[in-house]
């Protein structure tokens, strides 16, 4: 469950059906709007950690 | 009585499905709807007669407090001098009674060594927001502004 890219998928997935169900009524608009909000979100995320990656991680942050 | 109405007049239509739920409803039963809507994810909707959709909203947004719980996020409560958690202590509350169960019934913290406590608090603060929407999505439909 601890999986960095599960975590995202499952996050863009509820966040997706949720707009989708909150600013759709018809089947096909809903599944428009689906499909660009989870690959959005997906997407963008890879491209941003993808962006990233060129920077060195700095130390841990310390546990109060 | 002689009928007046020219045979070619086409009938007027019937009022639409839209238009009828677009009338507003008396201002009791709007702030019933947003009370409804804060107290219980989806439950406004279900007030509403949109008893399928107020069944999905609960179930995302409860699914989505249950991830952030089991990956024991931070569950906000205002801080002296830290005016960022009054922010997030109120997105939060947004999930209404369930914020108050976790707080005071089964008294969830979260837990800061977590391994997912980041992502366990984007998990919970986005509930409580997601439910923020839907009252103000109940309150655009019990005052006619939404179909």
């Amino acid at each position: 469950m601890l999986s960095h890219f599960l975590l995202m998928v499952v996050y863009a997935l509820l966040v997706s059906l949720f707009f989708t169900t909150l600013w759709r009524r018809e089947r096909r608009a809903q599944i428009v709007l689906f499909l660009q909000l989870f690959f959005g979100m997906v997407g963008g995320g890879l491209i941003v950690a993808w962006l990233m990656y060129p920077f060195p991680p700095g130390p841990p942050a310390p546990i109060p | 009585m002689p009928d007046t109405a020219s045979p070619e007049a086409p009938p007027a239509p019937p009022p639409s499905q839209d238009a009828q739920a677009a009338r507003p409803l008396p201002a009791a039963q709007v702030v019933m709807a947003v009370a409804l809507a804060w107290l219980v994810p989806g439950l406004g909707h279900v007030y509403l007669k949109r008893a399928v959709r107020g069944l999905i909203f609960f179930a995302l947004v409860m699914i989505s407090l249950g991830i952030g719980c089991s990956l024991q996020g931070n569950l906000y409560r205002p801080m002296q001098g830290q005016w960022l958690s009054y922010l997030a202590t109120f997105g939060e509350i947004g999930t209404g009674v369930p914020y108050f169960v976790l707080r005071y019934g089964l008294h969830y913290d979260g837990r800061q060594e977590a391994a997912g406590f980041e992502y366990g608090t984007a998990f919970l603060l986005t509930s409580g927001l997601m439910n923020l929407l839907l009252v103000l999505d109940a309150w655009d439909i019990a005052s006619g502004q939404k179909e």
